[in-house]
């Protein structure tokens, strides 16, 4: 470790984290709660900016560590006991904070959370799955150190709208952006989103798109623009957790159109693209051999098969094979 | 490891309340015990119980210190905590650290290794419990079909055997491999091994469909190869020799940059598109980089690489065969 590393946390009463730390065990001390002056002498990082003239500042500045707070699961509640305006009590309920019972994780249970939260490693999650980690570590057991040595299944999110999206999910939260058609129509859609969906290797969002009074599914890829939250009066819309048929009648619809979608190649023998679809299995000795399989879009797929252009035919659809000379033709002229 | 500064104000604080809850649990516990169990430096942990130790507001007219670990217990190497008036078990997981890794979970279900694994249900209802309010499905996957030896490489990892392979490598050449295979990285869209490859001596990538006739041999692997450290999650580590090219990029193909640099949203004037600065380790591999998107990329310089990408898709659409086969580190 380099001196320089030791001096980048330097414990003062500026450090965020330990104002959060005085604030949170403070409201957990205080059984009946403590109001806001009371807090705002408490504590050390309120105290040293309280002074006349300042209050603006830090009731701003209680308002962020609040909501940071919330974020992290400290849930801090308000009463009012005296019905007096002025003396709002707030207070963290000891049960909200702690586990509601004494949890037991086996090593090997402990192994796979590890796992699970090591899959976000360099993808969107990372700091929230790591954070849920060191609480799961705090419950004291060690994981399991053989088991799944060797294996590091990692996800993988290239999309910028992903982790805004997760948030206006976890929030119920109406958004919207502007999403690209493949023939390059650009449109902008406003949605409750409900879930996000990785279909072999792509992310989709699954929601309901307010303006067509239907459920839809739109690609992360082709969101061309910001994920804004839709606003009334300054405050967000929220919507109501959506139905589990609803859902459901989403997942079938979209599992009735893949299932539409059939395609059939013919793979030259021993190409990259045989072994891509593991063709050794077919005991004939023939110069070619044909797969069919389903897909999802038929854009996606003739950006997957581009890969292999020159160790495949398409034999149908005959829109997929467009698709890939269209993009191989537009590359051409691009690079003129 | 993490670095120490690598954690940010709300992450220092989720560790220190976490540390409490632990040191709860724990009883009197070393120094370098704690730093092994949470994967910090013992500095580290040292600051992190001065945090501890100045815990403290002003309430009922003197002054309340929440913790009390003896320092002079903490220079001899132990942490004893023996005053705590609040936190007396390990904190809940919020909604959405609690998400993240149910999220993860749901990854792991979806791979042939984990689908019958009876212990991810049980963590899944034990996460939604520990959030306090439930836990709503937020991220689902799906994979491809399943990947053929993926099981076999596996086996041969955990028992420290090479394997032997037919593999296409990048340039379109096939050839008979041997590889130390260290670590399988499966990925939603397929999965890669991390091997040392004595031809190479150094780790190299090995995507799985680019692989066949896959058998574990009886030879263990190499001192070489067990030497190996930590294997980065990046697939791509930048050579001497590479290439720089400037490319531009649409939402569509953010994925050919965003192993080189973190992509943010877009914003209204740029409509989403991006230039950027790859690194390409064989030239002549960019004409199917880049065509593969179908004009969601395209190269601005060099010129050389522009051309390349140009023959390339014109030999696509079979127009032209000016130029050699289809061409990485990889491999």
């Amino acid at each position: 470790m380099t001196s320089k590393d030791k001096d980048a946390w330097q414990p003062t009463r500026k450090d965020k984290s330990e104002r959060l730390l005085q604030l949170t065990c403070a409201l957990l001390f205080a059984e009946r709660g403590l109001n806001k002056q009371q807090l705002f002498s408490a504590i050390l990082g309120y105290a040293a900016a309280n002074e006349p003239g300042n209050e603006d500042a830090l009731n701003r500045m209680f308002e962020r560590d609040k909501a940071e707070l919330r974020d992290i699961g400290v849930q801090i509640e308000t009463q009012n006991p005296n019905g007096d305006p002025e003396d709002l009590r707030y207070i963290i309920a000891s049960d909200s904070f702690i586990w509601p019972k004494h949890i037991e994780l086996t090593p090997k249970q402990l192994q796979l959370l590890d796992m699970a939260a090591q899959a976000w490693a360099q993808a969107s999650l990372q700091s929230e799955a790591n954070q849920g980690l060191v609480r799961l570590r705090a419950l004291g057991i060690a994981p399991a150190s053989s088991e799944l040595l060797g294996f590091a299944p990692r996800i993988r999110t290239h999309e910028p709208s992903f982790y805004a999206l997760t948030n206006a999910i976890e929030d119920r939260t109406v958004v919207s952006f502007n999403y690209r058609k493949p023939d390059g129509a650009v449109e902008e859609r406003t949605v409750e989103p409900w879930a996000l969906k990785n279909i072999g290797g792509q992310w989709m969002l699954q929601c309901f798109d307010l303006e067509r009074g239907q459920s839809r599914n739109f690609l992360l890829k082709r969101i061309t623009s910001k994920i804004s939250l839709i606003k009334l009066k300054d405050e967000p819309i929220y919507f109501d957790q959506p139905d589990s048929i609803s859902v459901q009648q989403s997942d079938d619809s979209l599992a009735e159109f893949i299932s539409k979608n059939v395609a059939e190649l013919r793979v030259k023998r021993d190409s990259q693209a045989w072994f891509h679809f593991r063709l050794d299995d077919e005991i004939n000795s023939e110069e070619q051999a044909t797969v069919r399989f389903q897909f999802m879009d038929l854009h996606l797929l003739a950006e997957e098969l581009r890969d292999f252009a020159l160790d495949i035919k398409v034999i149908q659809p005959k829109e997929l094979d467009e698709a890939i000379k269209s993009g191989f033709a537009k590359v051409a002229s691009d690079h003129a | 490891m993490p670095k120490l500064n690598s954690y940010n104000g709300e992450e220092r604080f989720n560790f220190l309340i976490s540390l409490i809850g632990y040191l709860q649990n724990r009883g009197t516990v070393s120094i370098e015990e704690v730093s092994e169990h949470f994967s910090l430096e013992p500095a580290y942990i040292r600051k992190a119980i001065t945090s501890l130790n100045d815990a403290r507001a002003f309430l009922n007219g003197h002054e309340e210190c929440f913790f009390y670990i003896d320092p002079s217990e903490v220079d001899e190497g132990y942490i004893s905590l023996s005053e705590n008036l609040v936190i007396e078990e390990a904190p809940r997981l919020s909604t959405r650290q609690a998400a993240a890794i149910a999220a993860g979970l749901n990854y792991l279900q979806s791979l042939p290794e984990f689908a019958q694994d009876a212990d991810i249900p049980v963590l899944q209802s034990l996460l939604a419990e520990g959030t306090g309010r439930g836990l709503s499905q937020i991220h689902e996957f799906k994979p491809g079909s399943a990947e053929a030896g993926a099981e076999l490489i596996r086996k041969a990892i955990l028992e420290g055997l090479q394997i032997q392979c037919e593999y296409f490598n990048q340039r379109g050449e096939r050839s008979e491999r041997v590889i130390h295979p260290l670590r399988l990285d499966p990925r939603p869209d397929g999965a890669y091994l991390r091997g040392y490859c004595p031809k190479n001596q150094d780790v190299r990538n090995f995507k799985l469909d680019r692989m066949r006739a896959i058998s574990v041999l009886q030879e263990p692997i190499s001192e070489s190869a067990k030497s190996v450290g930590e294997i980065e999650d990046a697939l791509y580590v930048a050579g001497l020799t590479d290439t720089e090219v400037v490319v531009e990029v649409q939402p569509e193909a953010y994925r050919l940059i965003s192993e080189f640099q973190a992509v943010s949203e877009p914003t209204a004037d740029q409509n989403g598109t991006i230039r950027a600065t790859i690194k390409v380790g064989h030239l002549p591999n960019i004409g199917r980089l880049i065509a593969k998107y179908g004009g969601a990329a395209r190269v601005i310089a060099p010129e050389e690489a522009r051309n390349l990408v140009r023959e390339y898709a014109l030999r696509a659409l079979g127009q032209t065969d000016s130029i050699g086969a289809p061409t990485g580190q990889e491999g």
